[in-house]
């Protein structure tokens, strides 16, 4: 009898050990989960670029990209480069910019540069092209590799403007959380640009937000949100809650100092 | 002269024991039992007196509900016409255990649609037990009181290997119908015990002609029960129960219940030795689950349809024993360990949009594993102490990603809690004189707060027009508990007495909470459930029963209750001064009783839960039986007038001041074979 416990607690026991040994660390693609939009090449800089995105339709608003760059001949990925986006559309009679983000290190991130554009209007009314400057800094050659985006208005809005009340200035706000919204407490964060000419959109950290999110069917908001505040480079991060699912309309009053910038924009989200 | 004075105090006394539904044996101080076995399952002695005791016979048709609403220890919230809430002394829900055969159930409504009475039905109930004060936390930390169903058993004992009864019956205030059977099989070593019964009832008639809209109902409940003696001493017992009801009405509440099915199964094995120290014990393996749709789809004017499912599972053992210990000496053990689930959801639709889905109840599971001891002890011929003391280890936790983030939307933990209770009790009872015995006793028990009080999200309560939030930080009750009750025992009467009193620190009860907007369209804002820093509470209660002559009974319950909150404002559901009484003649075949029920007005509302005064009622029924034998079978003929002036009136604890049944006349035929 004590034989066969003994036994079964060895056994037990070494089963547990079976299963709680480390699985190799096998290293994950970088690119999972993520879409390829375009490839092409940075003529000058030796480099190829390799284009891609969180989803396969660009929608208006904040959109991330991710660039893979390998050397034009050997292959081989390079893990450091100078990167600078030029988003512009063409609408014919006039051109204008958007807002951007570089990629904020010359260092590959897990072999990719991410950087964004917030594309503020859709396809319909122009055509969009992003220029991406390259400087290879390991052969230290420099060239650009430009692509037309083709992007789409979503059903609900993720992209808002105003004229400001204060000081007459165009503020874009671009949605960027929840991508996932559920039930419960969720991350919020947003971007403010201000439009300061047709090739000029700068991050704008001097606004104030408030949040209040509301259910316009049933008329019942939600408790313990937080108001998003600026962090860096024109993001403003917070938290909102939903209680359940369904259509929320997120309503976003911006403040300059006391003095009220704008009360009328608000995002809708589904879930 | 003596004896003169008693029967004219009987007489005078308003009330009465619920008249058909039970003989009542108070021989125990703390606990109740009521008796509705038919006699002639169960033992051999088949007397027509016995039979004609039996005030069961008066009213077949009678529901659990109508059953335990006669106790003066219990009262019911009531919702619409079915599924009434049972409260001991004005505790409810967590505050007491309401077990069938000592199992746990728990309700998969967020409503409270489906208490645990509503799956039993009189004719697969042998007895009720309602134990209170001294004894009420032996079978689960509770503060208020345990209220036991004990199901029928197959009869080993039948005089016929094949026998059992068939029921219908009629009634005119809701145009009801009522059919039931029993069956009772026995061979050798085994007996098996089966019973049917079929309810349908319309919208009823109030007091006055009015019709009650969405107070119908149609529900049917199933029961095989089978034992096998596996020796002298001991047997096997299995118990499979389902119940399914379908457009069950809620006058009092803006849904229905669409469809609600509750399967319950256990087995047992009982020993029973009439050995020195291990008298008997039991072990008893259980599973049950319920399910509940409720449903808008009937009512007029919905804004918005919803869906409301709920499901509940409960996993349990449980052994009991009985010690004894010496002559005066006896010790009752009770061991038993349960795991309960539950999940409730809401659905809410609004055409051209995604559907609004939440979790009512995010899926949630209650561990627990408790102990109690009953230790009895003759100090000497006259007087007897009694000790009880019950622990138990409760885990409650969240089990789903859903229902943690959920419960982060108001900043509370999602861990898991763990309780430990503690109760004791002491009780000291004495024989003053020969036919005067008086008990007291005195306790400390404690109770942990429901799945709703923890973690309800918007559950809108209609009575009051709040959305009630949990709150999973809740501290445990705590009671502290003094009865006193004197009982008078003669050959012509009994009368007895009890007063009853409570100190409940961290009672908990739901607040406004400002900071959190309303979900439900139409509520008046949230309250979270919290603690306040304690409540009060006290009885009244008294009864006597007595037969003055050989053919007559006389019966009366008389209750008063009483609770108030820290801050002085009354508690609500507590009901007014109540009183039942009935007089009863056999004669013969004949039996013939006339009963009252009366309240008093109510004018201690408690104004935080949005209860309003509500006036006094005197209500008079009358009921005749007639019985006769026909080749070994018996048939018994039944008919009364229940509200004989249709008053129209509505309890205390009626929700929504829903008015109840008007005159209702009845009929009813019952075939013993
Ligand atoms: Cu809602
Ligand atoms: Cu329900």
């Amino acid at each position: 009898m004590k034989k066969y416990v003994l036994a079964s607690l060895i056994i037990f026991i070494a089963s547990l050990i079976a299963c709680t040994k480390e699985k190799e660390q096998i290293e994950q693609d970088p690119t999972l989960g993520l879409i390829k939009i375009t490839e092409g090449y940075a003529n000058g800089a030796s480099a190829k670029v390799v284009v891609y995105c969180n989803n396969a339709n660009i929608s208006t608003g904040y959109t991330r990209f991710y660039l893979a760059l390998f050397d034009s001949i050997s292959g081989n990925r390079i893990e450091d480069a100078e990167i600078n986006l030029t988003p512009k559309m063409d609408m014919g009679t006039m051109t204008h910019s958007a807002p951007y983000e570089n990629p904020s290190s010359t260092r590959a991130e897990r072999h990719l540069f991410p950087c964004s554009v917030t594309f503020v209007m859709p396809s319909a009314s122009g055509n969009w092209t992003l220029k991406v400057d390259i400087k290879n800094i390991g052969a230290g050659k420099t060239g650009s590799f430009v692509f037309p985006v083709t992007v789409s208005d979503p059903v609900l809005s993720r992209q808002k403007s105003f004229t400001a009340n204060h000081n007459g200035a165009k503020y874009f706000i671009s949605l960027i959380e929840p991508t996932k919204p559920k039930v419960g407490i969720n991350d919020f964060e947003i971007a403010i640009y201000k439009k300061v000419s047709m090739m000029s959109w700068p991050a704008d950290s001097s606004l104030s937000v408030m949040i209040t999110p509301e259910m316009p069917t049933m008329g019942h908001g939600s408790p313990n949100n937080v108001n998003p505040i600026h962090i860096q480079n024109g993001h403003y991060k917070g938290k909102v809650n939903f209680t359940m699912t369904g259509l929320w309309r997120l309503n976003l009053d911006y403040m300059s100092g006391t003095a009220v910038a704008d009360t009328t924009q608000y995002f809708d989200i589904e879930f | 002269m003596k004896k003169h004075i008693l029967l004219f105090l009987c007489s005078m006394a308003l009330g009465s024991l619920a008249a058909q539904t039970y003989t009542s044996t108070m021989s125990d101080d703390s606990s109740r039992l009521i008796q509705l076995k038919e006699v002639l399952i169960k033992s051999n002695s088949k007397s027509q007196l016995q039979q004609l005791i039996n005030y069961y016979k008066f009213n077949n048709a009678a529901t659990l509900e109508d059953i335990i609403s006669r106790l003066p220890e219990v009262s019911l919230q009531r919702r619409g016409a079915y599924g009434m809430e049972p409260s001991i002394r004005s505790f409810s829900a967590g505050q007491i255990n309401v077990t069938i055969d000592g199992m746990r159930i728990h309700g998969a409504c967020t409503d409270k649609m489906d208490p645990a009475t509503i799956y039993i039905e009189p004719l697969n109930l042998e007895s009720v037990q309602v134990q209170t004060g001294n004894n009420g936390f032996i079978a689960g930390s509770v503060i208020g009181g345990t209220l036991n169903m004990k199901m029928a058993v197959p009869d080993f004992g039948a005089s016929k290997n094949i026998s059992g009864s068939v029921i219908s019956g009629y009634q005119t205030a809701a145009q009801s119908v009522y059919e039931a059977f029993q069956l009772n099989f026995k061979s050798g070593r085994m007996a098996i015990r089966g019973t049917g019964t079929y309810r349908n009832a319309n919208n009823y008639r109030s007091g006055g002609g009015q019709i009650v809209p969405f107070s119908q109902y149609e529900k049917i409940n199933y029961s095989l029960s089978a034992k096998y003696q596996l020796n002298q001493f001991t047997t096997i017992k299995t118990d499979l129960l389902a119940d399914d009801g379908w457009n069950i009405g809620y006058p009092a509440l803006p849904m229905d219940v669409g469809y609600a099915a509750a399967r319950l199964g256990s087995i047992s094995l009982e020993q029973l030795k009439n050995e020195r120290l291990l008298n008997k014990w039991q072990v008893k393996l259980y599973a049950n689950t319920v399910h509940h749709f409720m449903d808008d789809t009937h009512r007029p004017n919905v804004l918005m349809h919803m869906d409301m499912p709920g499901k509940s599972k409960t996993l349990g053992a449980i052994f009991d024993a009985s010690l004894k210990l010496g002559v005066k000496s006896q010790l009752q053990l009770k061991a038993d360990g349960s795991s309960t689930f539950l999940k409730a959801s809401m659905t809410m639709y609004q055409p051209w949009q995604l559907p609004m889905y939440m979790l009512t109840w995010p899926d949630n599971r209650k561990d627990q594993v408790g102990t109690g001891v009953v230790w009895q002890l003759k100090t000497d011929s006259a007087s007897e102490l009694q000790f009880a003391t019950r622990i138990d280890f409760i885990q409650s936790s969240l089990i789903s990603t859903a229902a943690k983030d959920q419960i982060s939307v108001f900043g509370y933990s999602a861990n898991n809690r763990i309780d430990f209770l503690k109760n004791i009790s002491v009780q000291y009872s004495k024989k003053v004189n020969v036919p005067f015995k008086i008990t007291s006793s005195i306790s400390y028990s404690e109770r942990i707060a429901t799945a709703s009080e923890l973690y309800g999200f918007y559950l809108f309560n209609s009575n009051d027009s709040y959305d009630y939030i949990g709150n999973p930080s809740l501290k445990n009750e705590q009671a502290w508990q003094s009865e006193v009750s004197g009982i008078f025992n003669n050959k012509y009467y009994r009368f007895k007495l009890t007063t009853f009193y409570a100190h409940i620190r961290n009672y908990i009860l739901g607040t406004i909470n400002p900071a959190v907007s309303s979900m439900t369209i139409g509520a008046k804002g949230v309250k979270s459930y919290q603690n306040i820093p304690w409540a009060n509470m006290a009885s009244l209660e008294g009864s006597i029963v007595c037969r003055p002559m050989e053919f007559a009974e006389i019966a009366s319950t008389l209750r008063y209750n009483w609770g108030a909150a820290d801050s002085g404002e009354p508690l609500p559901y507590i009901s007014p001064l109540k009183n039942i009484s009935s007089f009863r003649i056999k004669y013969k075949a004949y039996s013939l009783q006339v009963e009252s029920e009366s309240a008093l007005s109510q004018n201690r509302k408690s104004r935080f839960s949005g209860e309003d005064a509500t006036a006094g009622y005197f209500l008079v029924h009358t009921r005749i039986g007639y019985v006769f034998h026909f080749k070994g079978s018996q048939f018994q003929l039944q008919s009364g007038i229940e509200n004989l002036f249709d008053k129209q009136y509505h309890d205390h604890l009626d929700w929504g001041n829903i008015p109840r049944p008007g005159r209702n006349i009845y009929i009813q035929t019952k075939l013993i074979f």
